[in-house]
């Protein structure tokens, strides 16, 4: 093999993600051009646009407006983001069950260090194509890879052949692969520097790539200069970033049959969030953030989250937060639930302590939610 | 306001300085992130013989007149960051604007430079709070900048709980009481102030409309600050600016119910020395991580440490009252509370660890409550 000890990254992105989730839902929207976006009578923007409404030249950031006068048929959908968070993590768990070392970078993208399964970029490709399959069977949802030597080649290339794709750039080939590309592809360029480049006549990666040290300081200063243009030459030095130790704790219970008794979810709620608490005690560990998760009888999950204004590891606080955040679930979908669960993360050892007792708080919030 | 359709276009003449200084001073209203177009113009319009400039962003308003020979009346609203810019770089001499008649278009000229740029329709740029005649009390400056400058920074910028993201501010039986807090610090001014009679107020003002006075403030002085009291506005006026920003709905805290009664032990430092220290040692206090202080008897050691980083410890001689004692706070809320401070010594006093620490110049007319960070060992 050539460059012995190259790093293989592949960088994942799920094909118009908020669109394909809301066209599993309502699979009648599959067919029509369809915009997951804001208001199209207000100043909305698109978040996302399937592949339909992408053929009459939509796509993400443009007005809702202009999406209407390119389409007047398109079918607008606003996000509905919880749902999208329960999704990314059904995603997220498939390939976490196929690739070891995993770094979300959004919630629907993300870097997978290929390098310790794969002797070959081959059989990396192949291990992609895993991916593809177990996050299609596990979600109905589609991706694509891009695979190369370092994060910023392999992001590039996660958008080369949408939707389904994986593209491969082998060791050596970065930087023809990305000379062509319009320097606005490249990431780390913003509006701010795209501007210094184009005034300077630099339109392409490449151009920037070849740019002498004198030529880079006169368009852009300093390490930002040299850092950008490393990319353009395809070079990125940047490991991917695990999660260090446990960044949550949950407890969850499936129930013998189906319950529809509040009294009885919120009691087994508080029971939960004390085994919680006690789990953070033992770890002296505190938290913000608390997530009740629901399944219904059909086996659909919902999940609601709450950061608190500070830290805490009280049973009741987590337990009285969980219950509002059940009820709040409940609200929007009403439904037997065959399981019901609790956690936590945001959690730290030092903890910001509150003039206004977190306690208080989220006893008045949950009195007024 | 909304504005009749003029009979005519809005044409008028003003030396460069001046339209800059008063279009840069109003920009500051300019709305950057709203999804309405209008509220990131700048309205232009005749008002008895002089050109009223105004922008709001719906939360505050900042209006200015800018002194000009008018050749036509009229109103017009013009994107203002493209004006801002325009004004900036324009060559010394008289800049003309002028309102293309027929077209959304505005002229600006000056020198040989021309430009012409797209306009929104003045009818829909909203109604401003204005203040009636009579309606304006006028306020002595000095302690009113005074206390906002003390206790400003203290405010909320977590939007979950708005009430916090304002500045209290009391007038009442001449005297002036201000507080703001985002619940992990507290800081409250009492000033004595000679009031207007009749003259009482209880609001909660968002603090970045109030720093945005303080701006007004920071500019040449004028004898009075002018100020008018609506059902949910607050308007001021000085330097030739108005300002009108939205009250708050909501309970501010009872600060007088979160000041203990009684503290346990007393530290008296330098303010200046101690901010030093502290300064050297909170570098490496980064990702939230405490600000160690050690007290005992005649000193103080403060320390810091990040996972992965490194550590850094300084100690300092101090004057201490009380049982030896470590608590940790953050760092940069410690630091705005010395900064707070209007004294060559500070004084601290705690009670234990985790009930809140206060940071005073020794009076009660100023004192910052500070809540410690719970240290992990």
């Amino acid at each position: 093999m050539f460059y012995a000890g190259a790093m293989i990254i592949a960088h994942l992105d799920l094909d118009a993600f908020f669109a394909a989730v809301e066209e599993l839902e309502r699979p009648e929207l599959r067919s029509v051009p369809l915009v997951v976006g804001g208001d199209p009578s207000g100043r909305g923007v698109v978040a996302t646009a399937n592949y339909h409404a992408r053929q009459f030249g939509i796509h993400s950031a443009m007005s809702c407006a202009e999406a209407r006068r390119r389409c007047p048929h398109v079918v607008f959908v606003r996000p509905s983001k919880n749902r999208y968070s329960d999704y990314s993590r059904a995603v997220w768990e498939a390939v976490e069950g196929v690739v070891a070392e995993v770094q979300k970078t959004g919630i629907d993208e993300g870097y997978l260090n290929l390098t310790d399964q794969a002797a070959t970029f081959r059989e990396a490709r192949s291990l992609a194509e895993v991916v593809q399959a177990t996050v299609r069977a596990k979600t109905s949802l589609s991706c694509s890879l891009g695979i190369a030597t370092c994060k910023v080649v392999a992001k590039i290339a996660s958008d080369r052949k949408k939707p389904g794709g994986v593209t491969v750039v082998r060791p050596g080939r970065e930087r023809a692969f990305l000379a062509p590309l319009d320097i606005r592809k490249l990431p780390g360029v913003g509006p701010r520097s795209e501007e210094r480049l184009h005034r300077a006549g630099i339109e392409t990666i490449g151009a920037l790539a070849s740019l002498s040290d004198d030529e880079l300081g006169s368009v852009l200063s300093g390490k930002v200069g040299t850092g950008l243009r490393d990319r353009a030459r395809g070079i990125d030095p940047r490991a991917l970033e695990l999660p260090g130790e446990a960044v949550s704790i949950s407890h969850e219970e499936t129930f013998p049959r189906d319950v529809t008794d509040r009294a009885v979810l919120h009691t087994e709620i508080h029971t939960m969030a004390e085994r919680v608490a006690e789990r953070l005690h033992r770890r002296g560990k505190a938290t913000r953030t608390v997530t009740t998760k629901v399944r219904y009888g059909d086996f659909s999950i919902r999940s609601r989250s709450r950061t608190l204004s500070a830290h805490t590891d009280d049973a009741g606080v987590i337990g009285s937060v969980g219950c509002e955040l059940l009820d709040r679930a409940l609200k929007d979908r009403p439904g037997a639930l065959r399981l019901v669960g609790v956690g936590v993360s945001n959690m730290a050892a030092e903890r910001q302590l509150s003039l206004v007792p977190v306690e208080a708080e989220a006893i008045a919030d949950s009195a007024n939610g | 306001m909304s504005v009749d359709a003029p009979p005519s276009t809005l044409s008028f003449t003003a030396p460069r300085e001046t339209v800059a200084t008063v279009l840069q001073a109003v920009g500051r209203a300019v709305s950057s992130r709203s999804s309405v177009q209008i509220l990131g113009g700048i309205l232009l319009r005749t008002d008895n013989g002089s050109v009223e400039a105004a922008a709001t962003d719906m939360e505050l308003s900042l209006r200015a007149t800018i002194d000009a020979k008018i050749a036509g009346e009229g109103a017009v609203v013009v994107p203002g960051r493209v004006l801002l810019d325009i004004v900036r770089v324009l060559p010394p001499g008289e800049v003309t604007f002028a309102q293309l008649s027929g077209e959304s278009m505005m002229s600006i000229t000056c020198g040989s430079a021309s430009y012409r740029v797209h306009t929104y329709d003045a009818t829909d740029f909203p109604e401003l709070p204005t203040a009636a005649d009579g309606e304006t009390h006028s306020l002595p400056p000095a302690p009113f900048f005074d206390t906002l400058a003390t206790v400003g920074k203290a405010a909320s910028r977590d939007e979950s709980r708005p009430v916090l993201t304002g500045i209290l501010i009391r007038l009442a039986g001449n005297r002036l009481v201000m507080a703001a807090t985002d619940s992990y610090r507290l800081s409250v001014k009492e000033s004595p102030i000679e009031l207007p009679p009749g003259l009482e107020l209880d609001a909660v003002v968002p603090a970045r409309a109030l720093n945005e006075v303080a701006r007004l403030g920071a500019g040449a002085g004028d004898s009075s600050l002018e100020l008018a009291v609506q059902q949910n506005q607050i308007i001021f006026g000085y330097s030739g600016m108005w300002l009108s920003a939205r009250r708050i709905d909501g309970q501010f805290p009872n600060y007088e119910q979160l000041k203990p009664d009684s503290f346990e032990a007393e530290m008296r430092a330098s303010r200046d020395e101690l901010g030093e220290v502290v300064r050297r040692v909170a570098v490496l206090a980064q990702r939230n991580t405490a600000l160690r202080l050690g007290l005992s008897e005649g000193q103080l050691s403060l320390r810091s440490q990040t996972q992965d980083v490194g550590e850094a410890e300084e100690t300092m001689p101090v004057s201490f009252t009380g049982e030896p004692i470590e608590i940790g706070f953050n760092p940069a809320f410690f630091l705005e509370g010395l900064e707070s401070v209007d004294s060559d010594e500070v004084v601290l006093r705690l009670i234990n660890p985790l009930r809140p620490g206060l940071i005073s110049d020794g009076s009660d007319d100023f004192w910052y409550l500070i809540m410690p960070i719970r240290l992990a060992s």
